[in-house]
């Protein structure tokens, strides 16, 4: 465990284990911006010819190299104007109309607008209107564009090796052999679970059609848990919902709730509401507890973190239940022994806690936990009076939760010869199922007596087993629908028509389950007929002109001859549209159908008997605590590239991960004192075995990571046709490794594993030591109570700059001037905004290498800092063992008095009079003095033309308001200039001023947590300006007298004193040395 | 001596080639060439992405824009008003005012549409004598014939949006609320144009 005691300047801030120790590299990152070298090219090309990802990179140099030799190319091209020829209504070439659709993920849904150019949908955001976005959205909805353009795409219906069509799938279920038995025995559908409501009727039609088929709901990375815990202590199937804006005290138990497990961006804007913090410091500030094994995003935000075995939780709950009963709360439990592993003092204060705030508290528990613990803290939450208050429960309709059961039988059944017609719906089980279900040859055994129909977005690994193939329309091009958890209904709007050919899942189904071949929007608007109540009445509306009138009318008109011929215009033309016609239209605008939520369901509280035996099953659920040679293996999903589906996005294997800031791979990640104990360092090779499977792959140390736990992601070692997910003959290049083959039934996210180095190493490619900004004090944080007596923390001990600068200062008389804050204490360093930037910038994904070469383009990155407290506390055997860890997102500050504009010899970089640091890229040579300059390593400088021979689809997806670079140039977060320009011109078209919130950068859109500001800071009403008015408020190096136009806020912690005492009071910050904490985890 | 000579001579050679090389590429100056013309540096020209009006290879039919999908609603076009929409009633006829409450604002955006859009054919004063019909002789209405004056509003708005004879329709560059302003500010044409005609009458 660890806590802000309160002060800074005892506190020592680092970045990486490297940094701690001295070693050579992260030192080097640390002098110079690029290591030695990294201005050559990439040793790949020169010693073993040229590799894939490096030949996407130096192609483009070659190529504009080669252009000066060929006359043809020296010319200009030749460029065709290719206008509409029937103009769309409304659509103005070059302005993005915005569309409302959802994406649909899981059993969950999340409202989004999707900004398109004519026609093309280029940039995805939150929709406002949308309960569960607000207006945010997260990283998997934000590079879902990229999905969409994906050039790996399936692209035809295959039968076998061949292509084939649609028709002839059609022709073959309706009347050829793939017709199932009249009955429907021997078909069985996997899909994965979904919340569209025209999916569900679907389901019914199929399961009333063909009675005795089979439905199997599966998913690998799933809340099952969570749902048949909840099953079996609320006795139905509900949807928990926290409402963690009401919260004051939160517990979380290994849960990831702020980044990849549930509603993460509704709960994430919950939670930052929460934890704001009044400026004049009196406020009731969420405080947030965590016990995990796995440094997560969640964890990492907590204020206390108690660092136990994932198996451990349950042992947890167990010892919390008896905490809670010990500290007043009426539960019929008394004795149980504290755990040795589990430090009751701490369960003791969080217990009291939790009663003190008794229906202003919560639990939480992570989907890996057994469904034994999610039981217990619905019984927990219900006695403490949570329940209604600060979570509530929702029944919703979906196709049924993701059961492995299920899945198991059906591999049983498969292998019995008992399925014969196998539907596979959008899920890839060969490559993620349980690894002892052997799902490949079930495949193999069913093809030989029947077939195996997969439908999918690539041609991945089941396909391979698959008689036929379907592509599968992204959700941007088909229609579909979700409902939310609470049930809010949408619809999902598609923005370009499918770009393969592919078919919606709901067309493919509606074959299967009607007998015919439907169009998806029919499918839903029938559906939705049913949800509004009205009659679906396609006959009358705007699209059906009736000419019969107007002809029977003329042809009256000739019988009488004597009567004036009669004008065809004068007559009636129905226009009117029908009552479902303007409700769905709604739908369609709003994103939302308005009243849809269901209200939360009235639960029975628990009987504190029934919560006296939850607890204890929970503890008798607890695995024992692993020791000795054996170690705990934990599974979990990445925060990137989720359970895989996200794999061949260049977007999300280029991000980062929150908490290693490894790129383009996954590792075995282990804490560093099991490292020592192992005699590992990072990027050592090891053999993860469990029994007969076996896994090499490197290691990673992570810094509060349980010890005798090994994590590893799921999602990546991908074996298929993606240029980015695998690479069949480009071992080396193969974004990590494939974990679900150490994944068994009986160990689906906790397991036991041993660990041995196999000698050797693997070049892995993480930032966290690249754009160093010197040690110097970067993030600055306190706790509560002492911000309240010292409001000016964070600025009262930093280095008063000198005020004289050498060169003339700018001066910024006009309105409006741009600035930003980022609030520290609202970050949680989930990454929505690095991908937003990155798709509303156009800027380029540059492959593992180069990320080595420390090369990442992103404008926008996220610093990740762990701090021990004092020098050496939180340091055992000089490794760092329970750190805090402080996020904080560096774009370009925009400095006033800009250093970058003082070195650059042709005045690429220069300042607006709108105090916008601009940069020309025609004028860039590529000195890169600017960013040898720039004290906050915010600069990135293209070694190569990144963009130049990506396939042509990809360019449909680029944002035509936003340059891209070639090979040479500097280039830098502009303040999304681009969005300024739009809305300047929005407002002088309608003859009004610049309003604050007109202009909403990228980030700023995309933040769940609402961290980001942005306006004119001329405006003394504008919010930015409130930000910056506020006691946190602090420049980045503000000793260089840079002037930067970005600011931080700084973090405030909320530490419990029963844990963490108060430090003395002391006025010279000298003497804080000896505030010691009690660091110790166990 | 000699070798002064041949040195001299090169160098003379040299100077001749250095004048004869720009006067070459003047003298290309003006004339027609096949060929595009010639661009050194790319310098990021030629972008990566499409800009609107763009060929794309990657459809069958060569364009990067592409119609929106049928049946979608976009933000701000949600369009459910028949009567602002189509200038028609619930039974379907022609409405005889204006679903808009016509203001000076209204008036003046009307105005200005209309001197971009409709100006050049049907003149500024609505006589149908504008530069189309000066130079191309191009048959045009005036707005002022005793036909066009006896449209409702509902009919006029009709023949903006969905063009009547030669004229094309005017939907797609004039939103709905600017069709209806062009129909205010025609409407004060004719009226303008009656009341002089009136004036003019009661002078006489």
């Amino acid at each position: 465990m660890s806590a802000g005691n309160g002060r800074q300047p005892d506190k020592t801030y680092w970045r990486s284990l490297e940094q701690v120790q001295g070693d050579s590299r992260a030192t080097e990152f640390l002098h110079r911006e690029f290591p030695e070298g990294a201005s050559e090219a990439p040793p790949a090309l020169l010693e073993d010819g040229l590799s894939r990802r490096s030949v996407l990179a130096m192609l483009g140099s070659t190529a504009s190299l080669a252009g000066l030799a060929g006359c043809d190319v020296i010319r200009r091209p030749v460029e065709h104007i290719v206008p509409y020829v029937d103009a769309p209504e409304g659509m103005v070439p070059g302005i993005p109309l915005a569309y409302a659709t959802t994406m649909p993920f899981g059993n969950r849904a999340l409202g989004l607008i999707l900004k398109s150019h004519e026609g093309r949908p280029t940039k995805v955001e939150g929709n406002e209107l949308h309960p569960f976005s607000g207006g945010a959205s997260g990283v998997w909805a934000q590079s879902s564009i990229l999905d969409l353009y994906d050039p790996d795409r399936s692209k035809t219906v295959r039968f076998g090796d061949q292509a084939s069509s649609w028709n002839d799938f059609v022709s073959a279920w309706t009347e050829g052999d793939l017709a199932p038995a009249a009955d429907g025995a021997g078909l069985a559908v996997l899909a994965e679970p979904s919340s569209s409501p025209t999916l569900l009727r679907l389901k019914s039609a199929l399961l009333e059609r063909y009675p005795q088929a089979r439905w199997v709901t599966w998913q690998p990375v799933s809340d099952e848990n969570a749902d048949r815990g909840l099953e079996s202590a609320a006795g139905d199937h509900f949807h928990a919902l926290f409402h963690l804006d009401a919260a004051q005290v939160l517990l979380s138990l290994d849960s990831d709730f702020l980044s990849t497990e549930g509603d993460s961006v509704r709960n994430l804007r919950g939670y930052a509401r929460a934890r704001r913090v009044g400026d004049n410091g009196a406020s009731e500030m969420l405080r947030h507890y965590a016990v995990d094994g796995v440094h997560s995003v969640t964890s990492a935000n907590a204020d206390h973190r108690l660092r136990v075995q994932s198996g451990r939780v349950a042992a947890f709950v167990a010892q919390l239940g008896h905490a809670v009963a010990a500290h007043g709360l009426e539960l019929p439990l008394n004795g149980g022994v504290p755990a040795a592993d589990i430090d009751d003092a701490w369960v003791q204060a969080v217990a009291q806690d939790l009663v003190d705030h008794r229906g202003a508290g919560l639990i939480v528990a992570g989907d890996r936990q057994p469904a034994e613990v999610h039981a217990a803290v619905y019984a927990l939450n219900s006695a403490l009076g949570n329940v209604g208050a600060t979570v509530t429960y929702h029944q919703t309709p979906d196709t049924g939760s993701s059961s492995d059961a299920a899945l198991t039988d059906l591999v049983a059944a498969m292998n019995e010869g008992a399925v014969d017609r196998l539907l596979v719906l959008e899920a890839n089980p060969v490559y993620s199922a349980p690894a002892d279900l052997d799902f490949a040859a079930a495949l193999e055994n069913l093809n030989s007596a029947g077939a195996v129909i997969h439908v999918g977005t690539h041609r991945d690994e089941t396909s391979r087993y698959a008689r036929w193939h379907v592509p599968l329309a992204h959700y941007l091009e088909s229609w579909g629908d979700a409902r939310a958890t609470d049930g809010a209904a949408s619809v999902v709007q598609p923005l370009i028509e499918p770009l393969y050919g592919g078919r919606s899942a709901v067309e493919v189904l509606a074959l299967a389950a009607l007998g015919e071949a439907r169009d998806g929007r029919d499918l839903v608007r029938e559906t939705w007929s049913e949800l509004l109540g009205l009659p679906l009445d396609d006959g009358a509306g705007a699209e059906a002109p009736v000419q019969e009138d107007a002809d029977a009318a003329a042809a009256d008109g000739s019988e009488e001859a004597d009567a004036p011929p009669v004008d065809p215009m004068s007559l009636p033309f129905p226009v009117a549209l029908s009552e479902f016609e303007v409700a769905w239209r709604r739908v369609l605008h709003d994103g939302v159908q308005d009243g849809s939520a269901a209200p939360a369901a009235e639960l029975a509280t628990v009987t504190p008997e029934d919560c006296a035996a939850a607890v204890r099953a929970a503890g008798d659920a607890a695995n024992p605590v692993v020791e000795g040679e054996e170690l705990e293996v934990v599974f979990r999903c990445s925060a990137a590239v989720f359970d895989g589906r996200f794999a061949n996005n260049g977007w999300l294997q280029e991000l980062p991960d929150p908490i290693t800031k490894l790129t383009w791979d996954n590792a075995a990640l282990i804490s560093p004192a099991t490292a020592t104990a192992l005699g590992l360092e990072n990027e050592d090779l090891v053999t993860v075995s469990r029994g007969e499977r076996e896994l090499e792959m490197p290691v990673w140390l992570v810094p509060g990571q349980a010890d005798h736990t090994v994590t590893i992601d799921l999602g990546y070692g991908r074996d298929f046709d993606g240029r980015i997910a695998s690479s069949a003959n480009d071992e080396d290049h193969n974004p990590g490794r494939n974990a679900y083959l150490l994944r068994t039934s009986d160990a689906l996210h906790v397991g036991r594993c041993a660990l041995r180095a196999s000698g050797g190493s693997y070049a892995l490619a993480q930032t966290q030591d690249h754009h160093s900004m010197e040690g110097r004090p970067i993030v600055r944080e306190a706790a509560l109570d002492y911000f309240e007596e010292h409001p000016d923390f964070a600025t009262a001990h930093s280095e008063k700059p000198h005020e004289n600068s050498m060169w003339d200062e700018w001066t910024y008389k006009d309105s409006p001037q741009w600035g930003m804050t980022i609030d520290l204490n609202a970050c949680v360093g989930c990454n929505a905004c690095v991908i937003a930037c990155q798709s509303e910038n156009n800027i380029p994904i540059v492959g593992k290498e180069q990320v080595r070469e420390g090369r990442e383009m992103h404008w926008l990155r996220i610093d990740r800092y762990f701090s021990s407290e004092g020098e050496s506390d939180g340091l055992v055997d000089d490794l760092p063992h329970d750190p805090q860890t402080n996020f904080q997102p560096v774009p370009c500050m925009h400095c006033e008095n800009a250093p970058c504009e003082q070195v650059c010899p042709v005045s690429a970089t220069v300042h607006d009079d709108e105090g916008l640091n601009a940069m020309v890229y025609n004028r860039c040579i590529g000195t890169r003095y600017c960013s040898n300059n720039c004290p906050y390593k915010v600069r990135r400088f293209n070694y190569f033309n990144f963009t130049k021979d990506t396939p042509e689809v990809m360019h449909l997806g680029k944002n035509p308001d936003v340059t891209i670079r070639s090979r040479g140039v500097m280039e830098k977060c502009t303040y999304c200039v681009q969005r300024i320009s739009r809305a300047k011109v929005d407002a002088k078209q309608d003859g009004r001023p610049l309003a604050d919130g007109d202009v909403v950068t990228a980030c700023q859109q995309a933040c769940p947590a609402e961290a980001i500001r942005f306006g004119d800071i001329t405006d003394a009403a504008s919010q930015v300006v409130e930000a910056k008015t506020s006691p946190r408020n602090y420049n980045l190096l503000d000793e260089l007298h840079t002037k930067p136009r970005t600011t931080y806020l700084a973090k405030i912690r909320h530490p419990n004193r029963e844990i963490v005492p108060a430090p003395a009071p002391v006025e010279d910050h000298g003497a804080a040395d000896d505030a010691s904490h009690g660091e110790d985890a166990h | 001596m000699r070798e002064a000579m041949r040195f001299h001579r090169r160098n003379r050679r040299l100077a001749a080639a250095a004048l004869a090389a720009p006067l070459l590429l003047l003298g290309c100056r003006g004339m027609p060439s096949p060929y595009p013309p010639i661009h050194l540096n790319p310098n990021m020209d030629y972008q990566e992405r499409y800009d609107p009006q763009e060929a794309s290879g990657f459809f069958y039919d060569g364009m990067a824009m592409r119609q929106p999908v049928a049946g979608t609603v976009a933000r701000g076009q949600l369009d459910i008003d028949h009567r602002l929409l189509f200038g028609r009633d619930d039974d379907g006829y022609f409405l005889e005012g204006s679903p808009i409450p016509v203001t000076d604002e209204v008036l003046d955006r009307g105005r200005s549409r209309y001197t971009i859009y409709c100006q050049p054919c049907h003149d500024e004063r609505g006589t149908g004598q504008g530069i189309l019909f000066e130079r191309a002789g191009t048959p045009t209405a005036s707005l002022h014939d005793e036909r066009v004056a006896g449209y409702n509003d509902g009919r006029l708005y009709d023949v903006i949006t969905n063009g009547s004879g030669l004229m094309a329709g005017y939907r797609y560059p004039l939103k709905t609320e600017d069709r209806w302003a062009v129909v205010a500010y025609v409407r004060d044409l004719q009226q303008e144009r009656r009341t002089m005609q009136a004036e003019r009458d009661a002078r006489q």
